[in-house]
């Protein structure tokens, strides 16, 4: 892909004022086609696809726009690193599709949401507009201001460990709150498990490779 | 002087006495309004991208409330009227709307095609069927978070739940079958065979499971207790939704809309001799129909005409006919 500067430059630059206007960006009607980040960095292959299913491909270090409703995509022996906004990184394990989604409310603005089906993420979620959910066929974690790791098995077992902070995993029969330094798994038809000691730092070395 | 004084603080007394049972009328009036029985009639305008709202007593046209979302397709209202929750099949998500300050507070992407929207029994999650995926997404009505999502049939397009709420009811037009499922632990224990195409799911007054084969010119009845389908009968073509009513001593019944013949047909309610009672004309392509907590009023709307008649079940009359959005296409009642 290649974006030509001059004549769509002024449509970039419109893009971006009304994505800083406030609920510019935050419109749920508008929400597709809105730039929510980049993929900077591929280990092996990052596949993203857009809404309108054309198909882009990141390899190494580079800087692929990515908008509301991509999917991304990880084969086997592949990472990848994008940044959301406003500040949010996320690495995705090797064997890991999600969709790039948000929620509108009127009390908390936009909150960024990545449905995960299969694979596994890590992030590192702030405040405010920084707050991260992460979906999966059994759970859903919330962060904010937190570092967590997110596996999402076949059949959608979710295990969630968080590095840092305090991070919510809930499932239709219940919600828990997994604390640093331990984990919490949700599986289809059951509450979240109580948390648990673990070793949170190997729980994600797995990352290592495409944060370098 | 004094008496120029008294007759002032006599004034201002009075003036303070009239402000203070002014403003004490306004806040009984604000108590009274907002403790008065009210009842709301909700009609999702597909191509209007919106929902209009009217009164249940006067059929008078309170607001028209912005999904901020596309397509507009399918209503379920909260138990105390507070929440109403639309689907909006072009945006895949769903609409959270606060029914007093009558505007839409949040936006959910549950999934593709976002079709039909139904509460748990407890209120505390919104279930949709995603037709373009073939999910059932469910919604946290409380965070607005997705909580999960069940794997279904083909194009699911109606979504009920039973009494004690132990089983979900998911029609699937591609299969053409109902799918039962366990809340308990969101598996699928059954498929069970239906007709053509069919659609809209609702929980009858007798705790059976009532639906139409859109895609051809039958309703059938299912029974929770033994998962079975147990009665079923012609209506005429392109059946659409269904509500239930009594016409003086006689009833339940239900009324149908029947699409391809613009007209409502009435049905005794009895799965064990199901038989067409009666037939009431109204506007063109009647889709959504709801009724009253009574079952004494219909509310019916009609995709052509783009309006919403109020029918009388007593007279089988129509009462009144209110102009609503494009394309409307669901309607729900709600009265407190």
């Amino acid at each position: 892909m290649s974006v030509r500067a001059g004549g769509g430059g002024g449509l970039v630059i419109a893009l971006a004022v009304w994505s800083l206007l406030p609920g510019g960006g935050a419109g749920p009607a508008a929400a597709q086609g809105v730039p929510v980040g980049t993929a900077q960095n591929a280990v092996g292959t990052l596949v993203v696809v857009r809404t309108d299913g054309i198909e882009h491909r990141l390899r190494g270090r580079g800087s692929l726009p990515l908008f509301e409703g991509d999917v991304l995509r990880t084969e086997a022996a592949s990472q990848a690193l994008i940044q959301l906004r406003p500040g949010i990184p996320v690495a995705l394990n090797e064997r890991t599709t999600l969709k790039i989604l948000s929620r509108w409310d009127k009390a908390g603005g936009t909150t960024r949401i990545l449905r995960v089906s299969r694979g596994g993420v890590w992030a590192k979620a702030g405040d405010g507009a920084r707050q991260l959910e992460v979906e999966s066929p059994a759970a859903v974690a919330a962060a904010r201001d937190a570092e967590i790791d997110l596996k999402v098995a076949e059949d959608g077992q979710s295990s969630l460990t968080v590095l840092q902070g305090t991070a919510e995993l809930g499932t239709p029969f219940g919600v828990c709150s997994v604390r640093g330094g331990t984990a919490s798994v949700g599986a289809r038809g059951a509450a979240c498990t109580a948390p648990q000691p673990v070793n949170a730092a190997a729980a994600v070395s797995w990352k290592q490779a495409v944060t370098q | 002087m004094r008496g120029i004084h008294m007759s002032k603080l006599k004034r201002a007394g009075v003036i303070a006495l009239a402000l203070g049972l002014v403003a004490g009328c306004a806040d009984l009036q604000t108590k009274e309004a907002d403790e008065a029985p009210r009842s709301r009639v909700f009609v999702a305008n597909e191509s209007s991208n919106s929902v209009t709202v009217v009164d249940g007593d006067s059929f008078q046209v309170i607001a028209t409330v912005d999904s901020r979302n596309h397509a507009t397709h399918d209503l379920a209202v909260s138990r105390d009227g507070r929440w109403l929750f639309a689907t909006n099949l072009a945006s895949g998500r769903l609409s959270a709307i606060n029914t007093r300050a009558l505007e839409t507070v949040a936006s959910i992407a549950t999934g593709d095609r976002a079709h039909v929207v139904t509460l748990t029994n407890d209120n505390r999650q919104a279930w949709v069927a995603n037709i373009g995926e073939n999910t059932i997404s469910i919604v946290d009505t409380g965070t607005f978070r997705i909580l999960g999502t069940i794997a279904v049939g083909k194009g699911p397009t109606g979504l009920t739940f039973s009494r004690d709420g132990r089983f979900a009811y998911v029609s699937n037009q591609g299969d053409k079958t109902v799918e039962v499922i366990d809340t308990a632990s969101h598996r699928v224990l059954k498929a069970i065979p239906v007709g053509t195409n069919p659609h809209f799911l609702v929980l009858g007054p007798d705790g059976r499971i009532w639906g139409t084969n859109t895609g051809g010119t039958d309703i059938y009845v299912i029974d929770p207790a033994a998962q079975e389908k147990v009665g079923a009968i012609n209506v005429g073509p392109a059946p659409q939704q269904i509500a239930f009513g009594f016409k003086g001593l006689q009833g339940p019944n239900a009324y149908v809309t029947v699409a391809g013949l613009n007209r409502v047909v009435v049905v005794s309610a009895d799965p064990s001799n199901l038989r067409i009672l009666e037939q009431i004309d109204v506007g063109q392509r009647p889709n959504g129909i709801s009724n009253n907590r009574e079952g004494t009023r219909l509310f019916v709307v009609h995709e052509t005409s783009n309006d919403l008649k109020v029918i009388d079940t007593g007279s089988s009359s129509v009462l009144a006919t209110v102009p609503v959005g494009r394309k409307p296409i669901r309607v729900v009642y709600h009265g407190n």
